[in-house]
């Protein structure tokens, strides 16, 4: 594989760029493997990367049923933060900012990770002291917050409505390291180092059952393209998890919802980085092409539809309109939904399946995106140790019956509110 | 997204509450408590679910939806439907 | 030639809502009250009162002659076999009649108030511009009425401001 450099670009700038070998290679299946992951996203990907590269496990297929990167990791948001309070997701979700730190340099490629700064705004004494409470939780876990007043959101961000009778603008807490990443740029690098280091990656391959010795033990996958033996099977597939689980019996906490996106046309920079309305759910940042990406919450119901309904694209549009009345004048461009797992207490899982050989990486409601690397990182150290990994212990898949939930939001067990 | 309540007639999706599937029961004693509140089918398909008529004759209804397609199929007022 | 549009509140009214108790059917309350209530969205009067139908076993009534006391004296009719509650602080109601009376409350409703989806006597528990209300049509003037909670009565009236191009607020003080 040709290592990205001044170099590289050089020579291939000479004979016009048309010499550029494949960045991964679409592999076709092979009878076995010591570990065959199901998904190709972000997360299956990065997984099958630190297999390889942390732990020697090469003998490795990720198995999607479309293309790598259609799913959730294509769709979402871009967003990257560690602003967590609560043990359990605060250490985990700080490693993965660690590794978007040094991302690019690893992988010898460029994700455009971007630092650009995450800024949740407050309209209540109420919420900023919940804010307060949040960013004192962060600074004792080493993790970057910083309290704002109102004169110090409007250096940040002098365009906000500021003097909205309903909803004024009282501050804000602000994570500079916070940002955005290329998602597809993301998925991209995961396939390439992980392809790099022998790991197949076989495309428009379904699986559609699992094959099991007369333990009861996990010996390989059946899919659209045969079967295939493998040592263990890890199962990322996103909004799919209930899907997959219910293969081998498995009724899993997580129900399936859609949620929307969206994207403007073009604009020149006006957005200085991540922000996100405190008195309802709207949250946008701008592209390096100029769009301004926003979304808001997930649409409510069961659905495995993959587009949502006009009810929140009003909504959405309402929180944008609250905050910075300019973006009426954006004119929209597109608007898409994906299919999130929605656990009970909004919290991801990271555990073996209780059948022998499977593991599980599931529950990645809204925020999955920013969890790719330490998600892939963790998921690689279960399957390659049979232990989990010291920032993701608590991902148990047993938290619900033992009372060990981690609800960052405080909303119960019911998971479209969170 | 609209339901046909049967009492209002069809009405915008967001005149609603959702609740979620309609099929877990809850158990009298505490034996079966956790696959009640935790545990779900999430099928790919026609779904029994629960939604709320908060903004029309707040009732609870059993409607009959494709959670792959978002096509509705019916709505029952939950107080007469058998579980 | 339609009357120009109006939009008054209907003051000097006495609201309450019935709720049939388990079992109790709507023939059993029209024995009681000597008006029989409809049994779906939909509206019976007499010369004393209007029902709503607002849901299963559930009506507002209203009455023109609003004493205190009406809902208490409606209570007593129905001791027994329904719960009445008085609502008439509770609720505003806005008389909406003349010409593009419909078209107004379109722009902010969900249903289809075409004359022929929604005639005289049809009712409806929905939402307007965020707001819910009870809504019903009187005649085809047309004149709708429609009952909402008091106060969201300044924000309605906001609504109808900027929905109706040329109207000044509504003639009469809603509070
Ligand atoms: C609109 C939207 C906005 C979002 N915004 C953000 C954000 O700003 N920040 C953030 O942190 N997170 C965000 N998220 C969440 C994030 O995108 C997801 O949590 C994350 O991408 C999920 O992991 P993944 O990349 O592995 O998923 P995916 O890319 O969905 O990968 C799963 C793969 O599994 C495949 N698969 C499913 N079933 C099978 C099968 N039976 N056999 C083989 N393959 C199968 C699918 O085809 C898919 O490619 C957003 C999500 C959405 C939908
Ligand atoms: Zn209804």
């Amino acid at each position: 594989m040709t290592r990205f450099s001044v170099f590289s670009l050089a020579k291939n700038a000479l004979s016009g760029h048309r010499l550029w070998e494949r960045t991964w290679r679409d592999a076709a299946p092979r009878d076995a493997y010591d570990v065959v992951i199901v998904g190709g996203g972000g997360h299956g990907l990065a997984t099958a990367y630190y297999l390889a590269k942390e732990h020697g496990v090469r003998s490795v297929a990720v198995v999607e049923k479309g293309w790598i990167g259609g799913g959730n990791a294509g769709r979402n948001t871009t967003i990257i933060r560690s602003n967590y309070e609560l043990e359990g997701n605060a250490a985990f979700y700080e490693w993965s900012m660690k590794l978007w730190e040094g991302l690019e340099q690893d992988l010898n490629y460029n994700a455009m990770v971007s630092q650009r700064g995450v800024l949740n705004l407050c309209h209540s004494d109420a919420q900023r002291d919940a804010y307060a409470r949040r960013g004192n939780a962060m600074r004792m876990n080493g993790v970057d917050a910083e309290l704002l007043d109102k004169e110090g959101v409007r250096r940040l961000a002098p365009f906000l409505d500021f003097d909205q009778a309903r909803f004024p603008i009282q501050g804000g807490m602000y994570q500079p390291r916070g940002g955005t990443a290329r998602h597809d740029a993301v998925v991209w690098g995961y396939a390439r180092g992980a392809s790099d280091r022998g790991v197949d990656i076989i495309q428009n391959c379904e699986v559609t059952g699992f094959l099991r010795g007369a333990d009861g033990r996990i010996t390989g996958v059946e899919t659209t393209r045969g079967v295939i033996a493998a040592g263990r099977v890890g199962v990322a597939v996103a909004g799919n998890s209930s899907r997959v689980a219910a293969m081998v019996g498995l009724r899993l906490p997580i129900e399936s919802h859609v949620l929307q996106a969206f994207v403007s046309e073009a604009l020149k920079p006006v957005l200085p980085g991540v922000i996100t309305f405190g008195a309802g759910h709207f949250y946008v940042s701008q592209s390096d092409k100029g769009g301004l990406v926003f979304g808001g919450d997930i649409d409510g119901y069961n659905s495995y539809a993959s587009r949502g309904n006009l009810p929140v694209v009003e909504d959405v549009c309402e929180g944008g309109m609250a905050i910075m009345p300019m973006i009426g004048r954006a004119r929209l461009l597109r608007s898409w939904g994906g299919i999130c797992d929605m656990t009970m207490d909004g919290s991801p899982i990271i555990d073996r399946a209780p059948v022998d050989g499977l593991y599980l990486n599931a529950g990645w409601c809204y925020g999955g995106f920013k969890a790719t690397p330490a998600s892939g990182w963790c998921f690689a150290h279960l399957i390659a140790t049979d232990q989990p990994h010291e920032t993701a212990t608590r991902y148990r898949l047993d938290r619900f019956a033992t009372g060990h939930l981690i609800d960052e939001k405080g909303q119960g067990a019911q998971p479209n509110l969170h | 997204m609209r339901l046909p309540c049967p009492f209002c007639g069809d009405r915008d999706a967001s005149e609603f509450v959702y609740r979620g599937d309609a099929a877990p029961v809850r158990p009298a004693t505490s034996e079966g408590f956790y696959d009640y509140v935790y545990l779900r089918e999430n099928p790919a398909g026609p779904m029994r679910e629960h939604w709320y008529h908060a903004q029309g004759c707040r009732n609870w209804l059993v409607v009959t939806r494709d959670t792959r397609t978002h096509e509705v199929f019916g709505a029952v007022l939950a107080r007469g439907a058998a579980q | 030639m339609a009357e120009p549009l109006q939009i008054t509140a209907r003051g000097k009214v006495a609201l309450a809502t019935v709720m049939a108790r388990k079992g109790v059917d709507a023939a059993a309350i029209g024995a009681s009250l000597g008006l029989t209530p409809p049994t779906g969205p939909l509206t019976a009067q007499d010369e004393t009162m209007t029902l709503i139908g607002v849901g299963p076993g559930a009506w507002l009534a209203i009455s023109e002659y609003g004493q205190a006391g009406w809902a208490a004296m409606l209570g007593g009719k129905l001791a027994g076999i329904a719960s009445v509650s008085d609502q008439t602080s509770g609720y505003i109601v806005l008389r909406v009649s003349g010409e593009g009376a419909g078209d107004l409350l379109q722009k902010g409703a969900f249903i289809d108030l075409d004359r022929t989806a929604f005639g005289v006597g049809a009712a409806a528990t929905t939402v307007i511009a965020h707001i819910g209300v009870i809504l019903w049509k009187v005649d085809d003037a047309p004149t709708f009425d429609v009952a909402l909670f008091r106060s969201f009565a300044d924000s309605f009236r906001d609504w109808i401001a900027a929905s109706a191009p040329g109207l000044a607020a509504p003639s009469s003080p809603v509070r």
